[in-house]
């Protein structure tokens, strides 16, 4: 039997039963991912088109009337704000934090492994329960208030989750607390796939710590960044358990985000259609910036991939 | 895997060790202070959010425990987090071999497709989704959780898988033909059990996330013997709100077994992680 | 072929998938079983603790005891999760429950238009009168759709202690009144109220019974039909209410305290002699006792009713109020579920509603069973008033509701002004 170089199985089969064949393969993921995603999103963008409240039929068509009230809504651009601060602060907060943490962990350190399973251990907990958690120790005088007191630092205790303006912000600590770990263990894989050569080649011809940085570290971990930038992207955009446990977008909208700023519409308003517009502004919002990234961001990354392996 | 990259420089051994324990402080202190005021009175807490527990007491754990609720819960939980698993790791595997390793037109439209998934929140279909299934007579049923977890599941688990299948080499496949082996011979005997790496890595993540999905089992689940952990939870600190010490025994407890199954499988999660990434 | 195992294997995945389904769904509890004889009522109600999941589950048993052909299930869920989102997704489903928690209002009466629960006139003529003026929060059309077992009215809770030591000799009468008996309490540095800011409605309390201490009784009574807010009375409330938050009398971090949940909830502030009142409903007694270290109510605890605003087109004494009730829906079994809803209502149950502090029974001649001291003040006041507007985001359907309890949560975090609350409101009511 011929094998071919190429990676498709010997071409000696003829192209219809090729086709059956990757048909076969990939159908049951297809119909259950058709079933359970692609046919409520349809739905859902159906229901966007009226004015529904549960419990009536679906008979009053508003054709976009949902969406331009949405965009007209103070509120939700309040919330569609909070979500683009909580994208620029990921970018621009934790990841230089854990790029920092990752650089330094990844000297020669005993107990590596621990430190690497402790990190992670807040991405394991859900949001729920981490929003109780956090609920309990950001209480007025509870250990938050009780640990600053303590190292004398009590003049900075501030009403952590009802003062309007600080609200957001105590939000984004216990975020990063969460997903922190996950992107310092990324960063952590990434630094030690780059090969100790290059550094002492650098060490050599006199590169100091930050020239090494700057011209071999970062750029070599540029797919993990990329990976890790678009999966924080998303899930800043989406970001709703944590929230709504803790404050509800509250108070008075000074920790909304789209997804609770739609959660309040549908649960607590009843108001369905309006809500599934949102819902699917917000989807839309994921899928162009999914789209333009894979496009000039992450294209170059995969494309080496691709080239590399087709060998 | 522990080659590290070895830097001289003006950093010395310690700030890295100061920096790392801090951090770790920090994470770990939160947990500790819900474990610990688990075994403090109600009463305690509200004097004095902040102590240690003096003395023990180990009633609000042994409540718990002993509440037939939480244990059937954990069953629950425990099921669903199985069929889904299941399900997901099966289709995504089959679904992502050709998708690694065949060479046809529309293969990347396809993979892109399955990324889309990634880009739903469950909270977005979940109306929808719920009133599907009550079409498909699978409300109220463990069942009606389980499959759409896995279908919201395959996004990710193609994304991982493809990258560790693509790089099994070619040589083995010829190698697999010339014995005479079909393309899901190659498939089941020999792909697979190179993959195991990033397999165990899927089934982790899958089981983690559908043991803490909430908002799913929470619009398909009314009846109390059919809920899932985190419903219970939910349930708890609120039909208990006066009872802190027992509300936090019980989040607590729900830690633990994604925490454990987590602490098993560590490594995979972190390797399976980086392969996709570098792929 | 291995091929075709391979899609053999596939589909033999999927349909075993549709078979567990099927079949799963098949052993899920079905609700309100109709054979010829024996019955089931499937009760969702929201005593989910103490004394009322204890007298619900007696009711059950002593019903089907006096019926055996009856058997009722009560499935007791939190008060919010019931009404938010148990009770919506089940009666947009063909499997709602038969007998259900019933608040009346605009989602009453959105409820009948869509045909989700029965009529019950021709069942409870015989015995409607017995319950007096408080059917009619749960009438739609002059029919009755749903029968209240509790009604009772929102009032001060109050420390009589902390009352004391400020030197506030007699609870206020009037709204002069109130504003200084705070600054004393500031004055004594003493946290003057506590309010739940964080779940909305408490907030809404407030702007709610200033509008029927100002606005006319048919005003009132014409908001919830027409959603007209032009009646300057509606703006003076929102006045009233800014008056109220620039005094500062609330606790620290409001916005984020929840009323119910925790001893540093709005109640368990009150119950624990942090605060000097709360604007709460009569369920409060019941929502404290939990929240005390010893758990018991407070002896401390005194309740007055909202002061009236001299000046007003109000009649003095007009209250803010509401109840529960329980509805039959669509797909109950009728005679059973009348006859389970008058069995509610019976004098027996009324009484031990009563007894047990659970709530203030509706039924005439069942007073006496109230023991509770505050409890029989508030009863005397709802028995003694001449008009009870209901609690105005049920009182107005859904969404208008919750807009009114957003605007309200709004000023109280300086977000609104007066106008701006009327505008909202305005603005929702608009949009139906």
């Amino acid at each position: 039997m011929t094998a071919g170089r190429s990676k498709g199985w010997p071409a000696v089969r003829r192209q219809g039963r090729k086709w059956l064949q990757i048909a076969a393969y990939i159908a049951p993921a297809v119909v259950l991912y058709a079933v359970f995603i692609i046919v409520p999103v349809v739905q859902a963008i159906h229901y966007s088109f009226y004015s529904w409240n549960g419990l009536e039929p679906l008979t009053d068509f508003v054709g976009l009337g949902n969406y331009r009230e949405a965009f007209g809504d103070p509120a939700f651009r309040q919330a569609m704000q909070h979500n683009g601060i909580l994208v620029a602060l990921s970018l621009g907060l934790q990841l230089p934090l854990a790029l920092g943490v990752a650089l330094l962990v990844n000297r020669p350190m005993r107990g590596r492994s621990l430190f690497r399973l402790i990190f992670f251990v807040p991405y394991v907990l859900s949001e729920a329960i981490t929003a109780i958690v956090f609920l309990q120790i950001l209480q007025p005088d509870g250990l938050v208030d009780q640990t600053l007191k303590s190292v004398g630092l009590g003049g900075i205790v501030q009403l952590w989750l009802a003062d309007l303006g600080l609200v957001f912000y105590t939000l984004f600590v216990v975020i990063t607390w969460k997903y922190i770990g996950f992107a310092i263990i990324l960063f952590l894989a990434g630094l030690q796939g780059i090969p100790q050569e290059l550094n002492e080649a650098a060490a050599i011809d006199g590169a100091t710590s930050w020239t090494t940085l700057r011209y071999i570290t970062v750029p070599l971990l540029g797919p993990t960044i990329r990976i890790w930038a678009f999966l924080a992207i998303i899930g800043s955009i989406q970001l709703f358990d944590l929230v709504w446990i803790m404050t509800l977008g509250g108070p008075a909208g000074a920790s909304s985000t789209m997804a609770t700023y739609m959660v309040d519409q549908g649960v607590n308003s009843l108001r369905l259609g309006y809500a599934t517009s949102v819902a699917v502004i917000l989807f839309s919002i994921c899928f162009v910036f999914s789209i333009l990234y894979q496009i000039f961001v992450l294209r170059r990354d995969v494309a080496g991939g691709t080239s590399r392996m087709a060998g | 895997m522990e080659t590290a990259g070895v830097r001289r420089g003006p950093f010395s051994n310690a700030p890295t060790y100061v920096i790392a324990i801090a951090l770790a402080v920090v994470v770990i202190v939160p947990i500790a202070y819900v474990v610990l005021s688990g075994f403090r009175t109600t009463g305690q807490i509200a004097a004095d959010p902040v102590a240690l527990p003096h003395p023990w007491v180990t009633h609000n754990y042994t409540k718990v425990i002993a509440s037939g609720g939480f244990w059937r819960q954990v069953g629950n939980s425990a099921i669903v987090a199985a069929i889904a698993t299941i399900l997901v790791v099966g289709v995504s595997a089959l679904a992502a071999y050709p998708l690694a390793r065949f060479q046809f037109r529309g293969r990347e439209a396809i993979y892109t497709f399955f990324t889309f998934g990634l880009l739903f929140p469950i909270a977005v279909a979940a109306l929808p989704l719920y009133l599907l299934l009550r079409q498909l007579h699978l409300d109220e049923s463990l069942l009606g959780v389980a499959l759409p977890e896995a279908a919201f599941g395959i996004p990710i688990t193609v994304i991982i898988l493809r990258p560790f299948m693509r790089a099994v080499p070619v040589e083995l496949e010829d190698a697999a033909a010339i014995d005479g082996c079909t393309s899901f011979g190659f498939f089941w005997r020999v792909l697979l059990p190179l993959t195991r790496p990033a397999l165990l890595t899927v089934i982790i993540l899958s089981v983690i996330t559908s043991w803490n999905n909430f908002i799913l089992p929470l619009l398909v689940l009314t009846d109390p013997s059919h809920w899932t952990l985190p419903l219970g939870a939910a349930n708890y600190s609120t039909e208990h709100s006066a009872d802190t010490a027992g509300v936090l025994a019980f989040t607590t407890l729900s830690i633990i077994p994604a925490l454990v199954f987590f602490l098993f499988a560590e490594r995979r999660i972190v390797g399976g992680l980086s392969g996709a990434v570098k792929g | 072929m291995k091929r075709w195992t391979l899609i053999a294997v596939a589909t033999g995945v999927v349909a075993c998938a549709a078979v567990l389904g099927v079949s799963s769904a098949g052993l899920a509890a079905p609700s309100g079983t109709k054979s010829k004889k024996a019955v089931t009522l499937v009760w969702w109600h929201n005593a989910n603790q103490g004394a009322g999941k204890a007298l619900w589950d007696q009711v059950a048993k002593e019903f089907h005891a006096a019926h055996p052909d009856v058997t009722v299930k009560p499935v007791p869920f939190q008060n919010e999760v019931l009404q938010n989102t148990r009770i919506p997704i089940a009666l947009a489903s063909n499997k709602p429950p038969d007998v259900f928690q019933n608040w009346g209002g605009g989602s009453l009466v959105d409820q009948v238009k869509a045909n989700k629960v029965q009529d019950l006139t021709k069942y409870v003529k015989p015995w409607i009168k017995t319950i007096g003026g408080s059917a009619a929060g749960w009438q739609v059309n002059g029919k009755q759709y749903a029968i209240p077992y509790s009604v009772g009215v929102v009032g001060f809770w109050y420390n009589k202690e902390l009352f004391a030591k400020a030197g506030i000799t007699s609870t206020p009468k009037t709204w002069p009144q109130l504003i200084a008996a705070i600054n004393k309490l500031k004055a004594a540095d003493i946290t003057p109220i506590a309010v739940g800011g964080k779940d909305r409605w408490p907030d809404a309390f407030y702007w709610d019974y200033l509008a029927t201490k100002l606005c006319s009784k048919t005003t009132m009574q014409q908001s919830a039909v027409t959603y007209n807010f032009k009646d300057p009375c509606w703006l003076k409330a929102g006045v009233y209410v800014q008056q109220l938050l620039n005094l500062k009398p609330f606790q620290d971090g409001f916005l984020a305290t929840p009323a119910q949940q925790g001893a540093t909830s709005s109640a368990g502030l009150v119950a624990n002699g942090k605060a000097a009142m709360e604007l709460q409903g009569h369920w409060n007694p019941g929502v404290m006792q939990p929240l005390t270290p010893d758990n018991k109510i407070p002896g401390f605890l005194g309740w007055f009713p909202f002061p009236n605003v001299p000046g007003s087109k109000a009649l003095p004494g007009s209250l803010l109020g509401g109840g529960d009730g329980f509805s039959c829906s669509w797909k109950a079994p009728m005679p059973a579920c009348a006859q389970f809803l008058a069995y509610v209502d019976s004098p027996s149950v009324q009484r031990r509603i009563g007894s047990t502090s659970f709530g203030l029974p509706v039924r005439k001649g069942t007073e006496s069973s109230v023991t509770d001291p505050n409890l029989k003040a508030v009863l005397a006041a709802r028995s003694g008033s001449p008009f009870i507007q209901l609690y105005l985001d049920i009182a107005f359907s859904r969404a208008i509701g919750q807009a009114l309890d957003n605007a309200t949560a709004d000023q109280f975090a300086g977000k609104a002004t007066p106008a701006q609350v009327v505008a909202k409101i305005a603005a929702a009511a608009k949009k139906k």
